[in-house]
């Protein structure tokens, strides 16, 4: 029993938080998802990849860090603390992807996200809601994709996509043309959604069923990943809320003193560190191939959901007036917390997954 | 980052399944059942449990071998707690788990020697003196005085939501030694509760029973050499005291909420609405939070068996448990109806499970070991620390 991060997680821990705190403040990263098209700083991508964070999860032999699942939640829950934008996860779950796939092009595709030249991407939902679907209209038929995928997150960045078909995964790379991609503007203005029309060459890696047993060992891992990342972001959150009834003062004195506010940041404290538990000991079993990682996903991803959507709401709340301006910060966790409750599975499919992981 | 029992924690699971499965003849909520029980009976029979207990070396099970424990850690404690659930509660859960601690940290070895042994084998039960009519929440407003008599000291005032001081035979007190020091005025004694100038009144609680009472002290002796800790020290005593009752437990709670949430599952697959997405919801959210409480209590019992004290943090997990309790007995008096109102004596009750009872306990649960508001005063000022006022 040990909840302490090992030693080169913690080392981990410091080297992601120096990184981000002097590359990525707000004050540096909300020019980028305002006013670029991307949505994220292009150059920071390239920085990530030469100080080896893209290929964080893989092993070594694939050029990987080996930092497993953990470390992965150790850098996730650092981004989500400064609201880095950009594709990381959705990268680290296309490697995740590809990594599993046997084929020559797709390790080349590999080496390539992981040194930070190329981005893969996967391209998988083809409607805005989040039912569960019999089958895909997307196929693959003779080297030809044909169909609507949408939302894809940071599609318009793509280099490669790994695109889900009726006949299996399939690899397109992006057309000399570039890709049918109108960009769909959405309440968390840091995201970056498009929808993207094919009609293109590509090829299919594996068959339906590889494909579904791949994606779903990455879809725990995006759950998980997503858990991570509110986590930093209801921690961030509460850091603003706790710096602010530290300094503002109305009725003569400081409002941090009022024992209203103390207790509801009090009860914004245990939500964030209930999360912390709860989403490193999903990580810890996921990493361990734990029969028990499905349930503990599930509920982290769920609970991390509701909990980041109460602090990051509640910290608008407490900040007041200032709270609904677009030049403070609160908007951009609340935002950020929003697009993370729905993708990844979303809150109620967490819920149902883990009622039926347990036979129920 | 490490989650997992050892193979010795897991060998000595296997062993006390083995024990428990030899050693305990009856689950507790057949006794409770059971109309011969009455209050007096269903207490010698814990009493008689916790004997069994100690002679067989599962009480202290963290406590050092010297003080009559078993030398192991909280880990086995925790893993004691849960396999137990069946079992009959022990009869001085209140000296063990609270009183028991204290000893072991601020007692002389003599007191050590005098107390924790008859503690152990039921042969003295205790309970806890702290509340007063006037000093709840704010504990250190407490009034009930310690004057001096000769070497040793004479008791006036009045204790309150005293558990089990009907079935006590000795009472862990905090008296106020110096009425114009606020928290240094306070010392911690430990007083017999069979003797001239105390009163003991049983009062009734809204489950209808009476675990607990009042203790009224008119000229109680309090012997010098019973005093724990140095004159004046009896607030940080306490402090360690209600670290002890408020951390450390969730895993204990745990396997409680693990078998009442199948209980209700159960109970929605019987009457056939475990497919309606409205019971799906309920069900998976208390699922997901009992994970969450899981995981906040293997963090603590971590944080204890590194050898760390329960600090402030155990403020989270007495919220998280204690308000969870509520939640799901709450979330199975809605799902299963009126099924779940039926008192255990009653026909058509839930078979392995007291739902009316469980409803209403969760009603004390967030008031005990400091209220939920006092958790959230102490995690503001001291992890958070926004300004007093």
């Amino acid at each position: 029993m040990q909840f302490e991060l090992n030693e080169n997680h913690a080392l981990l821990k410091t080297s992601i938080r120096e990184f981000l705190e002097k590359e990525s403040p707000l004050a540096k990263s909300r020019p980028m998802m305002e006013e670029t098209q991307e949505g994220f700083s292009k150059e920071l991508y390239a920085e990530l990849g030469d100080l080896g964070y893209l290929g964080l999860t893989l092993s070594e032999s694939e050029g990987g860090g080996a930092a497993g699942v953990i470390g992965l939640a150790v850098v996730l829950e650092e981004m989500g603390r400064v609201a880095f934008p950009g594709p990381f996860l959705d990268l680290v779950l296309a490697e995740e992807t590809l990594c599993r796939v046997k084929d020559q092009q797709a390790s080349q595709f590999l080496q390539e996200t992981v040194s930070g030249r190329k981005k893969v991407l996967l391209a998988r939902s083809e409607a805005l809601d989040d039912l569960e679907r019999s089958s895909l209209q997307t196929r693959c038929d003779q080297d030809t994709i044909r169909g609507t995928k949408l939302p894809v997150s940071y599609g318009a960045s793509a280099d490669v996509l790994l695109v889900t078909t009726a006949e299996g995964l399939a690899l397109v790379p992006r057309p000399e043309e570039g890709w049918k991609a109108t960009s769909l503007p959405a309440l968390d203005h840091a995201q970056r959604f498009v929808e993207i029309s094919l009609d293109s060459p590509g090829r299919l890696l594996t068959d339906k069923q590889r494909a579904d047993t791949i994606l779903q060992e990455v879809d725990q891992l995006g759950a998980l990943g997503a858990s991570a990342l509110m986590l930093g972001l209801m921690e961030g959150s509460l850091e603003l809320t706790l710096d602010y009834l530290k300094e503002r003062k109305a009725f003569g004195r400081t409002i941090g003193s009022f024992q209203v506010l103390q207790h509801r940041a009090a009860d914004m404290w245990i939500r964030v560190e209930s999360s912390r538990s709860a989403v490193y000991r999903a990580a810890w079993a996921l990493e361990n191939k734990l029969e028990e990682a499905s349930l503990l996903v599930a509920s982290a991803k769920a609970y991390s959901g509701d909990s980041a959507r109460f602090v990051c709401g509640e910290t608008i709340q407490l900040f007041g007036g200032v709270g609904y301006t677009w030049e403070y910060d609160p908007h951009i966790y609340y935002k950020r917390v929003k697009t993370l409750e729905q993708l990844y599975g979303s809150t109620r499919n967490q819920l149902e997954a883990a009622l039926q992981s347990q036979g129920i | 980052m490490d989650f997992h029992f050892s193979e010795e924690q897991q060998q000595f699971r296997m062993e006390l399944r083995a024990w428990l499965k030899e050693n305990l003849e009856r689950p507790w909520i057949e006794e409770l059942r059971d109309p011969k029980n009455d209050e007096k009976k269903l207490f010698d029979i814990r009493r008689n449990w916790q004997a069994k207990l100690n002679e067989s070396g599962y009480l202290g099970i963290h406590w050092p071998k010297e003080w009559g424990g078993r030398g192991l850690t909280v880990v086995e404690n925790a893993i004691f707690a849960a396999e137990a659930i069946h079992a009959p509660p022990i009869a001085s859960r209140v000296g063990i788990n609270l009183l028991g601690p204290a000893l072991i940290h601020h007692a002389t070895e003599e007191q050590r020697r005098r107390f924790i042994p008859k503690m152990l084998s039921g042969e003295e039960v205790w309970c806890q003196g702290f509340s007063e009519p006037d000093a709840g929440s704010d504990l250190a407003a407490l009034r009930t005085r310690a004057e001096l008599d000769g070497e040793d000291f004479r008791l006036e005032g009045q204790k309150v939501w005293t558990t089990f001081a009907p079935w006590s035979d000795w009472i862990f007190v905090l008296a106020r030694t110096d009425p114009d020091d606020r928290y240094g005025g306070i010392t911690f004694f430990l007083v017999s509760l069979h003797q001239e100038g105390i009163d003991v009144r049983p009062i009734r609680q809204i489950t209808g029973e009476s675990e607990f009472g009042e203790v009224f002290f008119s000229g109680a002796l309090a012997k010098r050499e019973h005093i724990v800790g140095a004159i004046g020290e009896g607030w940080k005593i306490a402090m360690t005291v209600l670290a002890y009752e408020r951390g450390s437990m969730s895993l204990a709670h745990l396997a409680r909420f693990d078998h009442y949430l199948k209980d209700l599952v159960d109970g929605v697959r019987e009457n056939g609405s475990l497919q309606r997405a409205d019971v799906r919801e309920k069900i998976a959210r208390l699922m997901v939070e009992k994970e969450v409480l899981r995981a906040n209590g293997y963090r603590t019992l971590a944080t204890l068996a590194s050898g760390q004290a329960p600090g402030p943090e155990a403020s989270l997990e007495k919220i998280f448990w204690s308000e969870y309790s509520r939640r799901l007995a709450d979330g199975a008096l809605d799902l299963l109806g009126l099924q779940a109102h039926l008192l255990v004596r009653s026909p058509h009750a839930r078979p392995h499970m007291d739902w009316a009872q469980e409803a209403l306990y969760s009603r004390a649960v967030t008031i005990y070991a400091g209220s939920s508001e006092i958790q959230r005063n102490i995690i503001s000022k001291r992890i958070l620390k926004l300004p007093s006022s």
